[in-house]
């Protein structure tokens, strides 16, 4: 009896589903995937704390006064031309760009940037970069030039001041409540600044008329609201997103060969070295010949292949990733010292000098006379991180040191490696613009915090005594040659020391579709990451892309 | 009338219960959420950020029965706070993107799927052993034993991708101005046909045999027996008698699946990108957002408690026992 309604209203339902509308985005404006999110919130606050504020904020929207080029490890410069270190590194002036403006048609003056930083004074909350931990004070020389005073000699203070993002004086100077500001319309110096349209799904971002560096080719930017990985993936691999950096299973399966001409994928080892971290305070971890034999005894390769489907390579003798190739010791890779290597024979010999001698089962016993068995704290559901670690514990059981797997939850996980409360992690690393931020997490004492103090690196506290008149020189040392001659030394003392156990750099996802767009960095011109989320980077590739006519 | 004030009362008590448990449960948790924030940057963010992390979001160290002071003091006044995920956006704003498009996926699948599942139930109940009642059930509860996730991905490949009758994302097209005219409502039943699709099959097993199998029993009483023996024309007696009896265990039951639509469908919405509530929640709690978790554990806390005791009020209609 109710047949015939219900055939009705399916035939109805059918017609509704066959007549599609367009989807596709008009000619110029570049399709992006960065932000994860089923709906999209507005803020375009570059200040704003904890990161919540859309993709391209501070690199696209704001800009800083230079810009960090991660694969070469260079800076280029942005709204400042130039910088000038004065004698003795307490001192650093930069010269502002001239003829900048904000999108409102104001001119952006070195006041603007003097104010940011007292803006960022008065407002510690806001000062994510942490630079008033280093600043005296800001003073401003002229309508070009903005000097920055510091309480100690700390040239590694440059990186967090030349990209912190330059507000506009007259906007931010005259808000009521800062902290809470979600700045829905930004008023900026970047190539796109104006918000054509924000809905819960998409928002897209229309060109800034008075760009400095002349009007952007590409028209705007869209971001559609994907919730994860899979729905990204997909409209990627169906040709309806232009630029992601997502993480794609097999991508040049998966994406790449759908189309050779037209889709890219690129992912240079220049994110963060993984290591094993072995807690030094916990005996035998203490011991630099146990760590040795613990990183000895991994087969690297393995690792990257089974953990990392070959995404990227095995660290280096002195752990550094893609980006710090310019630093390197090569020489060191010979060295007897070395520990990157598989040699389970001389790990073996490594743990009887130690004292942990095998039992009669094969298995390692500690000084107390108990087997030794650990656990590898990885949280759960980052899955390379999972399989990197698995074939980590068959490798150390083989040594015989009877290694398990512990997964915990995210939050769990980071309790415990950042109060020192774990034996072994696998964790990431520092990533700042020189070898010095990232050996000063691995091996400097004065980064070692006590065991249930939570501190945000050098979760393994390790310190070396002998490093510290390294990094005292490199702080002061303004001389490209002689800062070079500091990371060798440095380098020397990472291998004699053995702070943590390096896995693999991570590699920086890319992919790209240069059917609509051209100009996109590639490895034959390195002139920026293919990943979209590293801001302020984008701004390198946002102003480079060309439609395709 | 007494007995629905009565449980009025009673689900008063067990709302503020929830909201203190809401307040208790996301402070027992490991870590707070600054350095949680700060670890998920994983190493991008300078490690001096940690202290403006915390001063931002005003991370306290007031005794807990201050806090829970202030807590309830917002909560009646409508304030939930400022999300921390989405800092510095307020709670309500965040809630407020899902909100809406999960009661209308979510609610309507639901509905659907309990009026549907309910009719064939009685319909299979009544022919015993006949062509539906052999067909249906084995089949439904086939699909609802599958893997939701799988199943909605294989709609998604086949309808949207493959044969592309439907849009693979979003609850409407991105070229359209959300407003009530014909055009963007067309497009809204258009996104939202195969998700709710999706929902609906897994879950007309449930209703369907649950509704069956009391029918059964309910068909099997005297009562029936004596109605057939007056002569009570069979509809009146499929529909009057044994269907409103054998109503009542599937209608509590729907109050609570009706409760449970503002938790959103998680897997739904990430398998087609749709807007709503469950993604929110699972961000949340990554996040260790505890304003935005508390703003929706209470929404889902409030509706099913309303869904409840809407459930005693009609139950009480259609079954004067209670009365």
């Amino acid at each position: 009896m109710t047949q015939r309604p219900v055939a009705a209203a399916l035939l109805s339902l059918a017609a509704l589903a066959c007549t599609r509308a367009s989807d596709g985005p008009a000619p110029g404006v570049l399709v992006v995937s960065v932000d994860k999110q089923s709906a999209w919130v507005r803020n375009f606050n570059p200040l704003a704390a904890g990161g919540g504020a859309r993709w391209p904020t501070t690199g696209g929207i704001y800009e800083p006064m230079l810009v960090f080029n991660s694969v070469k490890g260079e800076y280029v410069p942005w709204l400042a031309t130039g910088y000038t270190w004065h004698p003795g590194a307490t001192g650093l002036t930069f010269t502002i760009r001239r003829g900048v403006r904000w999108s409102d048609g104001a001119p952006m003056t070195a006041a603007d940037v003097a104010f940011t930083f007292d803006f960022l004074r008065r407002y510690p909350a806001l000062d994510s970069g942490g630079t008033w931990k280093r600043l005296d004070r800001v003073t401003l020389d002229d309508a070009e030039h903005v000097t920055f005073h510091l309480r100690t000699p700390h040239v590694p203070a440059l990186h967090g001041l030349a990209l912190t993002p330059i507000v506009p004086e007259h906007v931010f100077g005259r808000l009521a409540d800062p902290l809470t500001f979600t700045n829905p319309e930004p008023v900026a110096t970047g190539p796109f600044t104006e918000v054509r349209v924000f809905k819960n799904q998409v928002f897209e971002l229309g060109r800034n008329p008075h760009y400095w560096g002349g009007l952007p080719a590409v028209t705007a930017i869209r971001q559609p609201a994907f919730p994860g990985n899979d729905a990204a993936n997909l409209a990627l691999i169906n040709g309806e997103v232009d630029w992601a950096g997502d993480f794609v299973p097999a991508v040049e399966r998966t994406f790449v060969g759908r189309d050779p001409a037209h889709f890219h994928s690129w992912a240079p080892p220049v994110g963060a070295m993984v290591f094993l971290y072995a807690n030094t305070t916990r005996p035998p971890f203490d011991d630099p010949r146990v760590r040795r034999a613990l990183s000895l005894a991994i087969d690297r390769e393995r690792v990257v292949e089974v953990g990392m489907y070959g995404y990227t390579r095995p660290a280096n003798t002195v752990a550094f990733s893609a980006r710090y190739d310019r630093w390197r010791d090569a020489t060191l890779d010979d060295s007897p010292e070395s520990f990157v290597g598989h040699d389970p024979t001389t790990a073996a010999a490594l743990l009887d000098a130690a004292g942990l001698r095998a039992g009669p089962d094969g298995r390692r016993l500690g000084r107390d006379g108990q087997p030794l068995t650990y656990t590898i704290d990885v949280v759960g559901g980052w899955s390379d991180w999972v399989r990197s670690a698995q074939v980590i514990a068959r490798d150390l059981t083989a040594l015989g040191i009877q290694t398990t797997l512990r997964t915990f939850e995210f939050g769990a996980w980071s309790e415990r490696v950042q109060k020192g409360e774990f034996d072994l992690s696998v964790g990431w690393s520092d990533e700042g613009p020189t070898p010095y931020d990232f050996y000063f997490w691995l091996m400097n004492p004065e980064s070692v915090a006590p065991v249930g103090k939570a501190s945000p690196g050098n979760w393994h506290r390790f310190g070396d005594p002998e490093s510290l008149a390294l990094f005292e020189a490199f702080r002061t040392e303004t001389d490209p040659q002689a800062q070079q001659r500091i990371v060798h030394a440095l380098q020397r003392r990472f291998v004699a020391t053995v702070p943590a156990i390096p896995l693999f750099p991570n590699p920086s996802w890319g992919t790209c579709s240069t059917r609509r767009f051209t100009g996109f960095p590639s490895e034959l011109d390195p002139y920026a990451r293919l990943s979209p989320f590293a801001q302020p980077e984008s701004l390198l590739v946002l102003t480079r892309l060309r439609p395709v006519p | 009338m007494a007995f629905a004030l009565r449980r009025l009362v009673f689900y008063l008590v067990a709302a503020w219960f929830a909201i203190t448990l809401n307040f208790a449960i996301p402070r027992m948790m490991p870590g707070d959420p600054a350095t949680t924030i700060f670890a998920r940057f994983q190493g991008r963010l300078a490690p001096e950020a940690l202290d403006a992390l915390k001063a931002s979001f005003g991370l306290t160290d007031a005794p807990l029965l201050t806090q829970y002071g202030t807590y309830l003091g917002h909560l009646f006044t409508g304030d939930l706070g400022l999300s921390v995920a989405y800092f510095p956006s307020p709670v309500s704003e965040v809630i407020g993107t899902g909100l809406g498009w999960t009661l209308l996926l979510a609610g309507t699948a639901v509905c659907f799927s309990f009026a549907l599942g309910t009719l064939l139930g009685v319909l299979a109940a009544w022919r015993r052993g006949g062509r539906l009642d052999a067909i249906l059930p084995p089949i439904l509860s086939f699909l609802g034993a599958f893997p939701y996730f799988w199943l909605a991905m294989a709609a998604l490949w086949l309808f949207g991708y493959t044969l592309g009758w439907f849009p693979v994302r979003h609850a409407y097209g991105s070229d359209l101005e959300p407003g009530w005219d014909l055009t963007f409502l067309v497009d809204v039943v258009r996104h939202g046909l195969l998700p709710a699709s999706t929902i609906v099959l897994v879950t007309l097993g449930g209703w369907m045999l649950s509704m069956r199998n009391t029918m059964l029993g309910v068909l099997g009483g005297e009562s029936i027996l004596y109605a057939r023996a007056r002569g009570l024309a069979p509809r009146t007696i499929m529909w009057r008698y044994a269907a409103r009896n054998a109503l009542l265990p599937s209608v509590t039951s729907f109050g609570m699946a009706l409760g449970f639509v503002l938790g959103g469908s998680l897997l739904t919405e990430i398998v087609f990108a749709y807007p709503g509530q469950g993604y929110l929640l699972l961000q949340a709690v990554r996040t260790q957002d505890y304003p935005l978790m508390q703003g929706i554990f209470l929404a889902i806390t409030l509706a099913v408690l309303a869904a409840n005791w809407i459930v005693d009020v009609v139950t009480m209609m259609l079954d004067p026992r209670i009365r």
